[in-house]
This record gives C-alpha cells, sequence and structure tokens, in this order.
C-alpha cells in the first residue's frame, strides 16, 4: 500500500470523524433562548415580508407549523447559488460562487468516482468503448466534473485572494489563516487542472479508487496525481479543525437560531430541558448577582433584595 | 470617508485615541440638514473626564471606566476579564446563549458582508474601529490565543495576534457600547454568524464577572425597577397619581369619561407599558385608555413592583437582572390571575418579555404575552369603534423598531392599521425587517452622559434622520405637518433628542409619536384633534 492510500484513509478518517464529533457536541449544547431573526423561512405565510406567528393575537391557542419545504426554498438557493452574497455583498459574489462551485464540483466528483470505482473498477483498463451506459455517464461525468471544477474554482479562488488583498475591509481583517486557506485551496484545483492535463485523468482516478476501495495497492498514477493526490489529502485532515467547517455547521446558525422560534409551551420537553438549565449552578463573580458556585439560576432570579441577597 | 486606519491589533497599543471622529467624514445627510457647519457637532470630553476615566478609544464615553490606580489593578482587571470570557464558554453559567456564541466563535469567514448593514459603520465614514466584525474579530484573538490550548502559537497563526492587556480591556468594553444590537449585520450574514450576539455577550462579561456597566441601564435602570418599581423612579403611589392626572387630561381633552383599572383581579388582561410614557408622552397610556375602554375591553394595569414599567434593561447587557424583571412582570400576571400579558408600546419590552423570556418562564409563570400592535389591530378592524381616517390626513410615516420586526416578525399588523387610518401613509427606505435602527437601540436612548448624547445623534441616530427626511421628500417644506409613527417608547427618546438636535420639527414640519395617538386621532367621537402639531415636537 502506498503512502498516498494511506494518507488518503487516515484523511477521511479524521474529516469524517472531527466533523461528527463538532456536530453532536453543537447539538448537544443546551438549549439556549430565543434569538430568532425574522424572516423564518418555515413560516410560508410570511416569508415574504418577515412576518411570524406573534402577529396573531392569540397566537398561544394555535400549533405552530413549521414547513420544511418552506426552509428548503430558501436553504437550497442559499447554498448553491451563495443568495445572500449576491443580496449583500454583490461585488464578492460572482468569486465566491465559483469558488464553491468549484468546491461543490469536486466534492460531487468523490460520490461519482466512488461509485466509478466500484461500478467500473478494472474494466478502465479495456477502454472506454468496453463500459456499460452507466460506466460510460460516469466516465464522461468524472471528466466533466474534473475539469469545470478545477478551472472554475481556480478562477473563483484567485479572484477571492485579490478581493481580500485589495478590498480594504477584507485585507484589515484577513490574518495569516484567512490567505492560508484560500492559497491551500487554490494549490488543490491548479494542482487538479495540471493533473487533468498530464493525459488519462479518469483512467488514474478510477484506478485509484478502485484501490482504495479494494485495499489493492495501487500503480504508479504518475507525478501531477500524486500532487494533486496528497495536496487534497492534507487539505481533508486540515478542513475540520477550521472555520471551514461551517459548511455543515450552517445547520445550526440557521435552522438552531436564525429560525428557531419555538415556543415553550407548559408542561412541553422543551419546558423540562429549560427547568433542568435553570437547576444549572452559577459562579458569575459580580456582586449583583450573589452568585457562590452553589445557588443556580432559578435560584438568583427569584432572590429578593439588592444585589441578589436578603 | 474616515482617514485614519485602524488594524484590530491596534487596540492594544497605547494612544490618547485609537480613532477620531470628524463631521465632514460623515455619511452626507439629505437638505436641509446637508451643511456641515449647521450641524452640531459634539462637546469636547472635560478635562476631569479625561484625567480620570478611560477615554481612549474615540471621542465619547459610554461607561466612564474609571482609570485604574496601578498596574496591579490593570492586571486584576485584566485577569476578571479573562475569567469572565472563561464563564462565556461555559453551559453552566451561559446556557443562555452558549450554541450561537461558539457558532459565531469558530465559524466566520471574514467576508465583511455584515459591514456594509451596519448604519454607524456607514454613517461615521467608515470608521474601522465601528465595523460590526472589529470587536468580534478581537474577542475571538483572544479566545484562540488566551483560552484554547497553544493559543499562543496556533491561535495567533490562524485568528492573528493580539495584546491582552488593559488599553484592550477598556477600549473593548467602552466599544461594546457602539453598537446598538440592532443585529441588521446578523441578518445578512450567508453563514450565520451574529455580531450583534458577540456585542451582547461582551457586555454580559463586563457586568456579570466585572460589575461594571454603564449606570443609566444598571443602578438607575434595572436595579431601580427592581428595588422601586420602575427605572423611572416612581413607585406605585405615585404612578398611580400619574396615571389618575392623565385619565382627567384625557377627558378634558376628549370628552371620554376614562378610568384606568388598577391590579383588578380576574381581568382579561395585564397592560404593561413602559413607564417613560406615563412621564415623557403621556398621551399614550392616555390614548390606551381610551381605545381599551371604547372597545369594551376587560383590562388592568398592575401596581406591583416592576409590573408597572414594561422595561427590561437586563435584555442589554445581564442576563440576571433580565430574568429577575422578566419573573417579576409574569408574577403580577399570575397574581391577578389574568388571561394574558399585552405588552405596549415598547420595542424592547417585546422581545424581552415575549421572545426572551420564553425561555426563562416556566409553569405558572408561563402566561402568553401578546404585542399590543395585535391587539389594536384587532380593536380598530372589530366595528367597536366609528372611525375617520380623514381626520390623519396628512403625510405619516412609520419607523420599525428593531426589536419588535426584525427580532420579533410583527410587521404588519401596525402596518394594515396605518394603511386604513392614515391616507398619506408611506413607507421609509428601507423598511419592515429591513429597517435602520432608530440610534438608541441597546439602551442608548437613555444614555446621556458626557457628551455620549452627542455621539448617538450625529454618528448612530444618522442613518434614521436621512431615512426619516427622505421618506417625507415630497413634502420637504415645514409648513406641511408631518408625522413619523414610532410604535416604542426607546426609540421615540432617541427620536425627540435627534429631533431637537437637528431642529427636525422647525426645519421639515415633523412631529413623532406613538400609533395609539394616530387611532384615537382618527375616532368619530373625538371632537378636537388628539394630535396637535403646534404642541408637541
Amino acid at each position: 500500500m502506498s503512502v498516498i492510500q494511506i494518507l488518503i484513509y487516515v484523511a477521511a478518517l479524521v474529516f469524517l470523524v472531527t466533523n461528527i464529533t463538532r456536530f453532536v457536541r453543537m447539538a448537544s449544547t443546551p438549549i439556549h433562548l430565543r434569538w430568532e431573526l425574522y424572516p423564518v423561512a418555515h413560516d410560508v405565510k410570511r416569508y415574504k415580508y418577515g412576518g411570524s406567528f406573534l402577529e396573531e393575537a392569540d397566537w398561544y391557542t394555535k400549533k405552530l407549523h413549521k414547513s420544511k419545504l418552506g426552509e428548503m426554498r430558501v436553504m437550497l438557493p442559499e447554498i448553491l447559488l451563495m443568495k445572500g452574497v449576491w443580496e449583500y455583498n454583490r461585488s464578492l459574489w460572482l468569486w465566491s460562487f465559483l469558488f464553491h462551485i468549484g468546491l461543490y464540483l469536486l466534492s460531487g466528483l468523490i460520490i461519482v468516482l466512488l461509485l466509478g470505482g466500484i461500478i467500473i473498477g478494472p474494466n478502465i483498463f479495456y477502454g472506454y468503448d468496453s463500459l456499460s451506459i452507466i460506466g460510460q455517464i460516469i466516465y464522461n461525468l468524472s471528466y466533466a466534473m474534473l475539469i469545470a471544477g478545477c478551472a472554475i474554482g481556480t478562477i473563483g479562488t484567485l479572484g477571492l485572494i485579490i478581493k481580500r488583498m485589495s478590498d480594504h475591509e477584507m485585507s484589515v481583517s484577513s490574518t495569516f489563516g484567512s490567505f492560508f486557506n484560500l492559497y491551500f485551496i487554490a494549490a488543490i484545483f491548479i494542482s487538479g487542472l495540471v493533473f487533468f492535463f498530464s493525459g488519462n485523468p479518469v483512467e488514474k482516478l478510477i484506478t485509484f479508487y478502485y484501490s482504495l476501495i479494494t485495499f489493492q495497492a495501487m500503480p504508479n498514477l504518475g507525478a501531477a496525481f500524486a500532487v494533486h493526490a496528497v495536496i487534497s489529502g492534507l487539505f481533508l485532515l486540515y478542513l475540520p479543525f477550521t472555520h471551514m467547517t461551517h459548511f455543515f455547521m450552517k445547520y445550526f446558525t440557521y435552522h438552531k437560531v436564525r429560525w428557531e422560534d419555538s415556543p415553550n409551551v407548559r408542561g412541553s420537553k422543551l419546558e423540562k430541558r429549560i427547568q433542568e438549565q435553570l437547576s444549572y449552578p452559577v459562579s458569575w463573580s459580580a456582586p449583583h448577582i450573589g452568585a457562590d458556585g452553589k445557588k443556580n439560576w432559578a435560584d438568583i432570579a427569584t432572590e429578593e433584595g439588592e444585589n441578589g441577597k436578603e | 470617508m474616515a482617514k485614519n486606519r485602524v488594524k484590530i491589533e491596534d487596540i492594544s497599543k497605547p494612544s490618547e485615541k485609537l480613532t477620531h471622529l470628524d463631521i465632514d467624514e460623515m455619511m452626507p445627510l439629505p437638505p436641509p440638514y446637508d451643511k456641515i457647519e449647521e450641524q452640531p457637532g459634539w462637546k469636547k470630553l472635560s478635562d476631569d473626564a479625561i484625567e480620570n476615566l478611560e477615554t481612549s478609544l474615540d471621542d465619547t464615553i459610554a461607561i466612564g471606566i474609571p482609570k485604574p490606580k496601578n498596574e496591579e489593578e490593570e492586571k486584576e482587571l485584566v485577569e476578571k476579564f479573562l475569567r469572565g470570557l472563561e464563564k462565556l464558554l461555559q453551559k453552566e453559567n451561559n446556557w443562555t446563549f452558549l450554541q450561537p456564541l461558539l457558532l459565531s466563535l469558530e465559524h466566520c469567514a471574514k467576508c465583511q458582508t455584515c459591514t456594509k448593514a451596519c448604519p454607524i459603520y456607514e454613517a461615521s465614514g467608515k470608521q474601522d474601529v465601528y465595523r460590526p466584525t472589529f470587536r468580534s474579530e478581537v474577542w475571538r484573538r483572544i479566545v484562540h490565543k488566551y483560552l484554547k490550548p497553544g493559543g499562543k502559537f496556533f491561535g495567533r497563526l490562524s485568528h492573528g495576534d493580539i495584546d491582552l492587556n488593559w488599553t484592550t480591556v477598556a477600549r473593548l468594553m467602552e466599544l461594546s457600547y457602539r453598537c446598538t444590537l440592532c443585529r441588521r449585520c446578523a441578518q445578512t450574514c450567508p453563514i450565520g454568524i451574529d455580531n450583534g450576539l458577540i456585542t451582547h455577550e461582551l457586555r454580559k462579561v463586563f457586568s456579570q464577572e466585572m460589575g461594571i456597566a454603564p449606570k443609566e441601564i444598571h443602578e438607575k435602570g434595572s436595579v431601580l425597577q427592581l428595588e422601586v418599581g420602575s427605572s423611572t423612579g416612581m413607585n406605585a403611589e405615585v404612578v398611580k397619581d400619574n396615571i389618575d392626572f392623565i385619565d382627567e387630561d384625557m377627558q378634558d381633552l376628549t370628552g371620554i369619561e376614562v378610568h384606568t383599572p388598577w391590579d383588578k383581579k380576574g381581568a382579561d388582561l395585564l397592560l404593561i407599558h413602559n413607564a417613560g410614557e406615563i412621564l415623557a408622552w403621556p398621551e399614550n397610556p392616555g390614548a390606551f385608555a381610551i381605545i381599551l375602554e371604547k372597545a369594551g375591553i376587560d383590562w388592568t394595569l398592575s401596581s406591583d413592583i416592576a409590573a408597572y414599567d414594561g422595561i427590561n434593561y437586563g435584555l442589554w447587557y445581564d442576563d440576571f437582572q433580565l430574568g429577575k424583571v422578566a419573573i417579576k412582570h409574569a408574577e403580577a400576571a399570575k397574581n391577578l390571575g389574568v388571561n394574558r400579558i399585552v405588552v405596549g408600546e415598547c420595542g424592547h419590552a417585546h422581545k424581552a418579555l415575549t421572545v426572551i423570556a420564553d425561555r426563562v418562564l416556566t409553569g405558572d409563570f408561563n402566561i402568553p404575552r401578546v404585542s399590543a400592535m395585535t391587539l389594536l389591530e384587532e380593536i380598530v378592524f372589530s366595528g367597536k369603534i366609528k372611525f375617520d381616517p380623514s381626520k390623519n390626513d396628512f403625510p405619516v410615516t412609520l419607523h420599525d423598531p428593531c426589536n419588535m420586526v426584525r427580532l420579533m416578525g410583527i410587521v404588519e399588523p401596525q402596518r394594515r392599521i396605518l394603511r386604513y387610518l392614515c391616507p398619506q401613509f408611506r413607507e421609509m427606505t428601507p423598511h419592515g425587517v429591513n429597517n435602520y435602527c432608530c440610534g438608541g437601540g441597546s439602551g442608548f436612548a437613555i444614555m446621556s452622559g458626557h457628551n455620549f448624547q452627542d455621539w448617538r445623534l450625529a454618528v448612530s441616530g444618522r442613518m434614521k434622520l436621512k431615512q426619516i427626511v427622505e421618506a417625507f421628500d415630497d413634502h420637504p417644506e415645514p409648513e406641511t405637518n408631518k408625522y413619523l409613527c414610532a410604535p416604542c417608547s426607546n426609540c421615540k427618546g432617541q427620536l425627540r433628542d435627534l429631533f431637537r438636535y437637528y431642529g427636525v420639527r422647525e426645519k421639515s414640519g415633523i412631529i413623532y409619536g406613538g400609533l395609539v395617538e394616530l387611532i384615537v386621532n382618527a375616532m368619530v367621537d373625538i371632537k378636537q384633534p388628539f394630535i396637535n402639531f403646534d404642541e408637541m415636537q
């Protein structure tokens, strides 16, 4: 087994385990106070103008309906088209859009190539014409996704680098890390382009994925492939420890904060969780709180007198 | 556009001022407010303030932090601050906002989309220190460098360097009071990062750990409310006397007999006003009483401690003060056995009691809370009161209080009333959930120490003034009476000061007031105009 294969196995494992751990940890933080921002997408009736169920004088007598379809209608253009950037930061949009499309195409390519590894496998050695219809579709799709993803991503990433350098607001808040991430991603796209033009890229990729799936040794696929694979593997290792995990954390920022408007109903599970959290001990030090590390939130909030003392 | 440029790490470097404000660098105002020489500007800080207080952020001070006596005291304060930041990230001490805070700590892409949404940053002429991400970045860098394992190396590398010293803490403390928490920035963030929340949480560290907050919102605000009953200083007897006077005035003005009920057990609803209305804009609670009486609503006020004042300043700086006041409000409703609480025309009171306290009030304390906007809409369209909209035939526009609209989604009820009762109603641009803050949000409207009032009128209220003037640009002449409807007591406080500062009544003929005043003014039964353009400012 080659170093590249080991790197990819380790990177994939770290990527999955770290991201799942981060997701689970975020999901298990306590229920927070409501902090929604309107418009809220699951209120389909009022989303257009930003209204809420609180516009009804008897809202507390009605069951809140949350439309998953309504949320999808907002999230899909946000994820696929960068709608928020389009609306509020137009000069950044083109570069951000191309950058993300490049990443989506390469991410999608991983799935297509996994399928290719399973469906086509060693048949790739017998030539394109020997492939089944599905095999040919996978082959062509891989070819298109690789060149499109790398080309579009390269343009987007370079655009973002230039924008980050030239825009005052972006440049003053940029850190070494901000540029490092962009250069890292640019390296993936550019090395992908070089690999593409090095000849027979799809054959090499399917061969590689087949070897990964079957845990077999891989043949020498050339220097261009090795460079691209190593950079991509290192990026997979690095990504879970950066802000770029926003690609899945957006679930929380939108669904669990911005759109989280569930009212607290007496006797509900939500109420039980709140009561549990109100019993957490408090150790803030300011005198007016009167905390001692033993008193809990409920004790302090219901105490009479100045500074929380009798 | 601001000439002096400030980098994030500059916050730690001692200097007389981190930034300086010039009116001629600020966002231009529309005529007749466009002449820089006619703009009031702001007073300089006194020598005494400069000598004794921390004044090194910009040209004003919101808190008035005493300078530490020696290095030891400085170190102690810095250490306290760091301990507070730690507690902010613990579930026991900050379950209330931990999840949204962690999300905002880790995932900002530094794209600066939020900067364009901030009225303070834009109005100031794009001062770097007022950029929504500036204070957030300072906080992130401190957390990553000083609180994360290996932060001295990795934190600095990936998040940028910063030195944590007393200068950093003192400036950050002041800087947490240069944002109105309108959360317009958060609304535009493609990822969902919330710089408003970060500001809010920083204020909590200063209050909950270090015991430092502007005295107008803590000592003279939430503490006074919990002690006496209201931040106005009115106890139950005084407030009842004042309401009696208002009832009499209303009867004299409208001929309608009004008796505001107090502590009526079993009433359908408990109405909670912002007590500031009673003293500063008595026509507002008076108009409420007329409408509720005429509509035959079974209502009451409560004279319990804190329950006759809907304010809850804890919303802006301290979770515990917030919880204590919310519980007092709910307790009063529980004691009276009402079916629901109706929050009067006060945006932050709306949000504090209806939305934020929703996950504080459990069991018997969880009494339904509804907005006065929805109740008023029901009444206006119920047919119980006859209206003549031609009585309101003057240009009217609506200010959307951030707390009520962007942060609660109560957008249309007040508009449906205005479209029905005000033939010349027009919207501001932008409006609804995209509105701009009045500039007095998060406590600013009641903060006027040193020269802070000048700052909030020249900088944080600048965008609102522009919007208001432009909403009436078809009638710029002062001879045409125009009405700005602002259904929020806090916003009205800011607008009162803003209008006086720029001479808006005199130069543009605009007055401001609430929604209920327009409703009563349109009532067929009222013989004299309820809104008097000559008397109102």
